[in-house]
């Protein structure tokens, strides 16, 4: 197909932030697109050559493409001619456009740009290694340069660079193909399944484009294809998860550790992240030692790897396992930071899918499958059957250094991919007023004033709203914030500032630079007041007022392991919110 | 099926390979009765390389069906430099996949072939208006002159002389070659001439098949594509083509 029906789509998205037109302009080009490079297709718009787990990047930095466009435009003094046009537009992609015009250096054939070209070109060029392998890049580059129109040279760039910000969430992905291919935005809960277990929207899309909806129900779990996790909503007391899950349930410790999905195959051995990316490197000692502790020729565990203390055996906190995030002496980070690996859940196992079972029967499987020594553990469990019990093990987990505790119905399927209230979390109460600390999602900054000019001085937060896919203002937060903080959050920060705001940012407050609504940070606050600025859980209470933070505070903790989908949700603010006045009513009464 | 060719030495292999690695990764050759043929073109499609090595070049050649092979250029010629000036080398295909290569009497190697993406680049046909015939290290020389201030080469032809010029912003360069000089070896032109090529695809070609080329032959015309021919073992030949750079 030819590239440039991509690039025309790519041109009205970004002009909308309305999601019902992306969700349109989506609907179009699928029905426009071939069944065989609809893949390639999905993983374009999202910026990407291939799922996240596969870890294909495509690493151009900005210099090397500058120097591509300089040669296929072959003027004099190009590159800086390209830079100065960057610094007034602020986009290379459209500096290059500009520039390509003007070009002097002719050549033999005009291909067709083709998507299936441009996206074999990426290939190569992500795929590149060896000695001169930035040369080779320019070389590609410019070649597709060379035959592309301006507007196509555009797009190609801001791929490359990874700055094509669409604001194209999967969720509208998959609604405009639930509409493109069966007519009916409802089946987009059936592309969700296939995605949840596959981690693959290019092969969700593929196969509801050739085979139909009837191809995507017989989706199947693959080894060493990552299972979208399940997630947990938040409780706030133990009573409210007894009114949640009914009065008997299982509670595991919840560990401060990173969540893993272990995919083995006899001695072959694959982690994902909770965000799905491929850790496997940071953890030697997993692959060495955990295929001896199973009983299983295939399997998909899920475990948290928690730092310990070897000779006392205590937990310790999430953050001395970062330091195994490093390219190189991984082996002396082993050493340095030894852990255990707790399982709790098993998705998959000898061929067959557990997805279904119970949780029950999950749990027995998984107890059949391991066996215990000093570094494979089960997460601690227990059965719990009224209040007292739940405290107690509450106040066991929170002295063996836990977090808090899980809180799982016993005769629930493993819900890939969603959030509800199957599983609970219940944390130790912080010492704040609002009983909790929120996960909130950085979505625009105000410069700042004195010690902080030329830095952010005040932030833009956001939670996440299920309902309509978007991330709601919620409250500014400029205090709480150490130099260092500010520092560190800037440097995250650049490389996500966008141009417009992202479609699924919904704020009425303008704030001086808006960003991808990706970094997520923890707040807390003393209260949770009606707002007609801030769009959280807008309408739900009283209409055209939403919810917001008041005294907001950061916490200190910038929690780079979780992605904005995992930030505080607006039914949680709601149950805050709702909770507050309860305890406000009962002191009226008193 | 049979394919055997046998080099007498190493150098015109080596250039050869050289050659095709300033625009191509992977380059598939075919090899017929009469010969081995290459065609390929840079990703940038602003240079092509036609090669014609006919059987007569080589000291044994034997190919009694067409067939296509394709080769990683740079681990293709990191095994050729293996090879001493006077080591022969032998080519043949015997098993699928599988090249296998010969150097000398007792060196071989065995080289996985890649798959062949043939897509037939035609030749630019052009009527050539002026042609210049010098040696590869004095155009070479000219080459070197000229990227002191410029990275475009600009040839000039009149009837009688050429001259070779650069223009940058630190400043100008002109060498004036005229007929019937023993720098140069002929100079005709039907109709004056000027083109303007890259440095950078003329520079690699040439430092690439070097002194062995002897006597190179450049033939362009006005705003059009330069074809530079370079002489392999007397009998085979180089075509190298180059798009102009034109002002717009």
């Amino acid at each position: 197909m030819e590239f440039s029906i991509l690039a025309d789509a790519f041109s009205k998205m970004e002009l909308t932030t309305k999601r019902l037109e992306l969700t349109q302009y989506l609907v179009e080009l699928f029905k426009k697109t071939p069944h065989d490079v609809i893949s390639r297709t999905v993983y374009l718009l999202q910026g990407k050559l291939r799922p996240d787990f596969e870890g294909v990047e495509l690493g151009v930095a900005e210099k090397l493409a500058i120097r591509a466009i300089a040669k296929s435009a072959g003027l004099d003094n190009a590159e800086k001619k390209i830079e100065e046009e960057y610094r007034k537009s602020g986009d290379l992609g459209h500096a290059a456009s500009k520039i390509l015009e003007q070009k002097k250096q002719t050549t033999f054939i005009v291909e067709y740009i083709t998507i299936e070209r441009v996206y074999e070109n990426l290939y190569t060029i992500a795929k590149l290694e060896g000695s001169k392998t930035q040369d080779r890049k320019i070389k590609y580059i410019s070649g597709l340069l060379n035959d592309a129109s301006p507007v196509e040279a555009k797009f190609i760039l801001k791929i490359l660079l990874g700055t094509l910000r669409l604001g194209i969430a999967e969720n509208t992905v998959m609604d405009a193909l639930a509409i493109a291919f069966t007519d009916n935005k409802e089946n987009r809960k059936v592309l969700e399944h296939a995605y949840n277990v596959s981690s693959d929207l290019g092969k969700v899309a593929e196969t509801i484009a050739k085979k139909g909806l009837a191809g995507i129900e017989e989706f199947k779990i693959n080894l060493f294809n990552p299972i979208r996790p399940m997630l947990a909503d938040r409780v706030k007391s133990e009573e409210e998860a007894i009114e949640k899950l009914g009065i008997k349930f299982a509670a595991e410790y919840k560990l401060d550790g990173e969540r893993v999905q272990l995919h083995i195959e006899g001695d072959k051995v694959v982690l994902f992240s909770r965000s799905l990316e491929n850790i496997t490197s940071y953890y030697p000692d997993i692959v060495e030692k955990i295929p001896k502790t199973i009983l299983a020729q295939k399997v998909i565990l899920e475990a948290e790897a928690v730092a310990i203390n070897e000779n006392t055996g205590e937990f310790l906190p999430f953050q001395e396992l970062m330091h195994r995030r490093r390219k190189y002496e991984i082996e002396k980070a082993v050493l340095q930071y030894p852990i255990t690996v707790n399982f709790f859940d098993v998705l998959y196992y000898d061929g067959k899918s557990c997805l279904e079972l119970e949780y029950k029967e999950r749990r027995s499987l998984l107890e059949k499958i391991i066996k215990e020594d000093d570094f494979a553990k089960y997460v601690p469990m227990s059965y719990i059957s009224n209040q007292n019990e739940i405290e107690e093990f509450l106040e066991n987990s929170i002295n063996s250094g836990c977090e808090g505790v899980m809180l799982k119905m016993l005769d629930k399927p493993y819900h890939a991919g969603a959030r509800g209230s199957f599983w609970l979390k219940l944390k130790r109460e912080y010492r704040n007023e609002l009983g909790d600390s929120l996960d909130l999602v950085v979505i625009g900054a105000f410069f700042g004033k004195g010690r902080r000019t030329g830095k952010y001085g005040t932030f833009l937060l956001a939670s996440c709203d299920y309902d309509t896919d978007t991330f709601t203002s919620i409250c500014k937060v400029g205090t709480g914030f150490k130099d260092e903080d500010l520092d560190q959050i800037y440097q995250i920060l650049s490389n996500k500032v966008t141009i417009k705001k992202n479609p699924r940012i919904d704020s009425k407050m303008e704030a001086d630079v808006w960003f991808e609504p990706e970094l997520v940070i923890e707040i807390v606050a003393s209260e949770i007041t009606l707002s007609p600025i801030h769009m959280a859980a807008r309408n739900k209470i009283r209409k055209d007022t939403g919810l917001a933070l008041r005294f907001p505070k950061f916490t200190g903790k910038i929690r780079l392991e979780k992605d904005a989908d995992d930030a505080s949700t607006n039914e949680e603010v709601l149950t805050l919110f709702k909770g507050q006045k309860k305890v406000a009513h009962d002191r009226n009464l008193m | 099926m049979t394919f055997e060719a046998k080099t007498s030495g190493s150098d015109d292999l080596k250039a050869i390979i050289s050659a095709i690695s300033t625009l191509v990764e992977e380059a598939t050759f075919v090899a017929t009765a009469e010969g081995i043929t290459f065609r390929g073109m840079d990703p940038s499609h602003v240079a092509l390389i036609d090669i014609s090595w006919p059987n007569s070049a080589f000291e044994k050649y034997e190919c009694d069906s067409d067939i296509k092979f394709g080769v990683r250029i740079d681990e293709f010629s990191k095994l050729i430099k293996r090879a001493d000036k006077k080591d022969s080398i032998e080519i043949s295909i015997s098993e699928q996949n599988m090249l296998l290569v010969t150097v000398g009497k007792n060196k071989k190697y065995k080289m996985r072939l890649i798959e062949s993406s043939a897509t037939d680049t035609p030749l630019p046909k052009i009527p050539y208006d002026s042609k210049i015939i010098l040696s590869s290290s004095r155009f070479d020389k000219i080459l070197g002159d000229v990227q002191v201030v410029s990275d475009y080469l600009t040839i000039h032809t009149s009837d009688s002389k050429a001259d070779f010029s650069g223009k940058g912003d630190s400043g100008e360069v002109v060498i004036e070659l005229e007929k019937n000089t023993d720098e140069i070896g002929e100079i005709s032109s039907k109709e004056d001439s000027t083109g303007t090529y890259s440095l950078e695809y003329l520079n690699p070609v040439v430092k690439a098949v070097g002194a062995n080329a002897g006597q190179i032959t450049c033939e362009f015309s006005s705003a059009k594509p330069i074809r530079i021919e370079f002489k392999v073992a007397n009998i085979g030949r180089i075509h190298f083509y180059l798009a102009p750079r034109v002002e717009s």
